[in-house]
């Protein structure tokens, strides 16, 4: 075999895949958003100038960022004992970590409904104590829906801020330590710096999955809260609008391409020399 | 067993031509790599005999790994021909050359047993499993490993992952061995004794062997010729001892061992060799050759130490330092012009009373200075 | 700090969060058993009505056979397209390599809800030309699902190549061995694990795959998740916390012995080196 044909062999057949079953199509999905429902750019005018998709993009980021904010800082806490703790406090934290990663969306966003619906555990509980005369309304609205991202989202944060911490060199640590500084001293101006890369490579992570996502915010929202994602659902199969619905993937797309490339420079290690 | 692995390797050995030539001779003509518009080797023509030992020694960086890589045939060459027993192998691939090798850290198979690894090349041959077996089995009693042929690699120690790596390399007689730094991750004692192997087993096939090394010493041990590189540059090729008595250039001369140069003025040639002045005293050496640089250089070992000015060469210095070494003593010393010396004396031949500070003269014969 | 473990305002501060990580799953568990036939927490009297629903329903049964079969069908096809590619920018390093690598871990970075739109156009696309791999059918899920999982199993295999010397493959090629040998014999025995769990895992992604799978699916392929959605849209149905609670103890039980597992190889290898 020449080398042509083992590259050829070995690459081909994914890159093929890729391209004929993803990008030929977002080609086409481009397409769309300037063909539907008549050529030209009127889609994107509508999508950035409609009040209603507007409001939605404002609350995509206001959400985002919220939950990328609760994330971040509960997966902090939490890395920070699964790779230095004891080793109970490791196991207990793993298992903590893993066993919801591994448990559908679905059945998170369901969990979390059991919990704080009228009728649900919480609600109930808080009647019953006499705290509450009336349920409160905790899910199909924005605080469900941040809930139930953050808690989706954390495991993500989790792995590089894993990542981060474990590579840090342990010498600096202790020779702060030596120099006399106090342990808080020494992780607030040794320890949180170093492990900076690690928090902006999370938060971003966090973020741009945040931004796509869709069956959470579906369910936790309840139709109340539309997120971006919703949006492009709805106009492709309630109010049909496909151009309307492929001008906000693209624009979506373009977001995150952003974005990825940011966090590409951040996470790139620094060139040596 | 070995029989019952039973490995049916699709091996595409396209390279039973060179099968049975036990020793091959390995030409190149003026071979050059860029990497970029950087080049890593600059035109390297040598010949390298059959059944030869020659060590590739240099600094890191200095082009020895890629030449050896591109002997190997996983670097292809930018310029220049490689020749095997006359026949141009420029284009030919790795896996068609099949010359064996050993590389720095082993790459032994770490799935496979000392027995699976060692017939691993012969089963890529497609070699009858008689052969296999015999030829394993012979392999093992030839590194010495009888006994452990059922043990994976991560069960043995470095230098015997070391033996598997050579017995693996040299199974299937290829008509070429090459050695990648191999003993840099075995301590100082296993390193003398895998030396001694080394040599035994290049003696024992007599196949052609090409080792690459940063250690000055491991080359000169080892090695029937030394080809010493330094900025992708050939800068010598000789036997041993030729490198370290004759350095062709100030660079062989300061990388192999210690050397004082002196920088002597007035020089020119005479019937005996030639003859300098050095902060006013004469300095003669046998061999003239190269004395327009005006750099004599002398090893320190051929350096004698006296009280008294001594007849023939000798400068005289003032001791920086006496450093105690064992069986040796360096002392450092500087002369009155502020040139820096280094001596090494047998310590049981080290004259009473040295002391930092002391003025005291360094004397050697004509014939061990050279000019560079 | 320093080389010691974090304080207890970490540690306090990470069982919180602990918490609430486990809080909505452990919930599910008593609203399954509610007699009701909305979401409720029961009230004195437990119903096992709902477990009692996952068997009588013959939709339940299909849809976990439906996402078996897609799974299967779309891990195996992931699993050997990134096998192929990650041994191809191994072996081959070429040029391009990171472009090339960005090519094929789109699917995994781009928004899933991008994605779910992108994969809606294809198999709308294909449905214009056959019957077979096209919206709504079985093998036009299984594979928009391929293409969603295959850079998962991308990841995999090449860390799992990273882990490898790549000496040994030089060592092989040394000595003349070709490429199919130098894959079967030396790479693959070694990255063995690697490319089981990329199959487990683009497995389970796929069984798990919601998102993409509401925009290419209607009536006829209702896989489990899709089941589960359409109960949860609307009126809760609370055969949604049976299923639940089934998912969730098979996860657990698979995770605790997993690590069960470690724990005890761990103190067996510790034994041995002492």
């Amino acid at each position: 075999m020449s080398n042509a044909t083992r590259t050829f062999v070995l690459l081909g057949p994914l890159l093929a895949f890729i391209g004929l079953t993803y990008l030929v199509p977002f080609l086409g999905v481009m397409r769309w958003s300037v063909t539907l429902p008549e050529p030209g750019l009127g889609q994107y005018q509508a999508a950035l100038s409609d009040p209603l998709i507007l409001s939605v993009l404002v609350r995509t980021l206001r959400i985002c960022t919220l939950v990328t904010l609760f994330s971040v800082l509960a997966a902090y806490a939490v890395t920070l004992i699964w790779v230095r703790g004891s080793p109970a406090q490791r196991l207990a934290i793993e298992l903590c970590i893993l066993i919801p990663f591994w448990i559908s969306v679905l059945t998170r966003a369901f969990g979390w409904l059991a919990l704080l619906s009228n009728r649900g555990i919480l609600n109930e509980w808080l009647q019953s104590l006499g705290i509450l005369s009336e349920p409160l309304t905790l899910v199909r609205n924005e605080f469900g829906v941040i809930v139930g991202m953050t808690h989706y989202l954390i495991p993500f944060a989790v792995f590089p801020l894993a990542s981060a911490m474990r590579n840090l060199d342990e010498r600096a640590l202790m020779a702060a330590r030596g120099m006399g500084a106090s342990r808080a001293r020494v992780f607030r101006n040794v320890f949180v710096p170093m492990t900076a890369a690690g928090i902006l490579g999370a938060a971003l992570v966090v973020f741009v999955f945040a931004l796509g996502f869709f069956v959470t915010p579906a369910i936790l929202g309840g139709g109340r809260s539309v997120m971006v994602a919703e949006l492009i659902y709805l106009y492709i199969f309630q109010i049909p609008n496909w151009g309307l619905a492929a001008a906000v993937s693209v624009i979506l797309m373009v977001a995150v391409g952003v974005l990825l490339a940011l966090l590409m420079r951040v996470m790139r290690p620094p060139v040596p020399r | 067993m070995v029989a019952s692995l039973d490995l049916t390797l699709s091996g595409s050995w396209k390279g039973r031509g060179l099968q049975n030539i036990k020793a091959a001779e390995i030409g190149a003509e003026g071979i050059g790599k860029r990497f970029g518009s950087f080049a890593a080797l600059d035109d390297i023509s040598l010949t390298i005999g059959r059944g030869e030992f020659l060590t590739l020694l240099g600094p890191s960086g200095s082009g020895k790994t890629t030449f050896l890589m591109i002997l190997a045939g996983f670097e292809p060459a930018t310029f220049g021909r490689l020749t095997l027993d006359g026949r141009d192998v420029t284009k030919m691939p790795a896996e068609e050359r099949a010359f064996g090798m050993v590389f720095q850290g082993y790459a032994l198979f770490p799935h496979m047993t000392v027995e699976q690894n060692i017939a691993f090349p012969l089963k890529v041959q497609r070699r009858s499993a008689a052969e296999v077996r015999r030829r394993v089995a012979e392999m093992v009693e030839m590194v010495g490993l009888g006994g452990h042929g059922h043990k994976r690699p991560a069960g043995l120690s470095g230098g015997q992952q070391q033996r598997v790596a050579l017995a693996r390399a040299l199974a299937y007689e290829p008509p070429v061995l090459l050695l990648d730094e191999p003993f840099s991750a075995l301590d100082k004692n296993l390193r003398g004794q895998m030396q001694d192997e080394v040599r035994r087993l290049h003696r024992e096939t007599g196949t052609t062997f090409v080792f690459v090394t940063h250690d000055q010493s491991e080359a000169l041990a080892l090695s029937s010729r030394v080809a010493i590189f330094d900025h992708g540059k050939l800068q010598q090729l000789a036997s041993p001892q030729e490198v370290y008595e004759r350095p062709a250039n100030r660079f062989v001369a300061e990388f192999l061992g210690d050397i004082n140069i002196l920088p002597l003025t007035d020089v020119a040639p005479d019937a005996a060799g030639a003859c300098g002045r050095f902060e006013g005293g004469v300095i003669r050496a046998a061999a003239g050759a190269g004395c327009v640089s005006g750099l004599l250089a002398v090893r320190p070992e051929y350096m004698r130490l006296s009280e008294a000015a001594p007849d023939g060469n000798a400068v005289c210095a003032r001791i920086d330092e006496v450093i105690y070494l064992g069986a040796e003593t360096r002392l450092e010393l500087r002369t009155r012009g502020g040139i820096a010396l280094t001596l090494s004396v047998a310590t049981a031949a080290l004259p009473q009373g040295l002391r930092q500070g002391a003025e005291i003269w360094a004397g050697w014969p004509e014939e061990q200075g050279f000019f560079l | 700090m320093s080389g010691g473990r974090p304080g207890r305002l970490a540690a306090l501060i990470a069982a919180l969060v602990a918490v609430f990580l486990l809080m909505p799953l452990i919930a599910v568990i008593p609203v399954s058993f509610t007699p009701n036939r909305y979401l409720s927490v029961p009230s004195g009297a437990w119903s096992l009505r709902h477990y009692r629903d996952l068997i009588t329903n013959p939709g339940w049964g299909q849809a976990v056979w439906l996402s078996i079969r897609i799974g299967l069908l779309s891990s195996v096809v992931a699993t050997t397209l990134a096998l192929f590619f990650s041994l191809g920018i191994w072996m081959l390093r070429p040029r391009f390599a990171t472009v090339l690598m960005g090519i094929a871990l789109l699917p995994m970075v781009a928004p899933p809800v991008v994605s779910a739109l992108t994969l809606y156009f294809l198999l709308v696309s294909l449905s214009q030309f056959n019957s077979v791999v096209a919206y709504d059918t079985l093998p036009g899920v299984a594979l928009a699902h391929a293409v969603m999982i295959a850079p998962f199993a991308v990841v995999l295999i090449t860390v799992a190549l990273a882990q490898v010397d790549r000496r040994i493959d030089l060592a092989a090629r040394a000595m003349g061995a070709g490429v199919l040998t130098r894959v079967t014999r030396v790479i693959l025995p070694n990255i063995r694990f690697g490319v089981l769990t990329a199959f487990f895992l683009t497995f389970v992604l796929s069984w798990e795959e919601i998102g993409v799978t509401i925009f290419v699916t209607s009536v006829n392929v209702i896989t489990l998740p899709r089941m589960m959605w359409m109960g949860l849209r609307d009126n809760i149905d609370p055969a949604i916390a049976a299923i639940s609670v089934v998912l969730i103890v098979i996860v657990v039980t698979v995770i605790l012995a997993k690590t069960a597992v470690q724990i005890l190889q761990r103190r067996r290898s510790a034994r041995k080196t002492a």
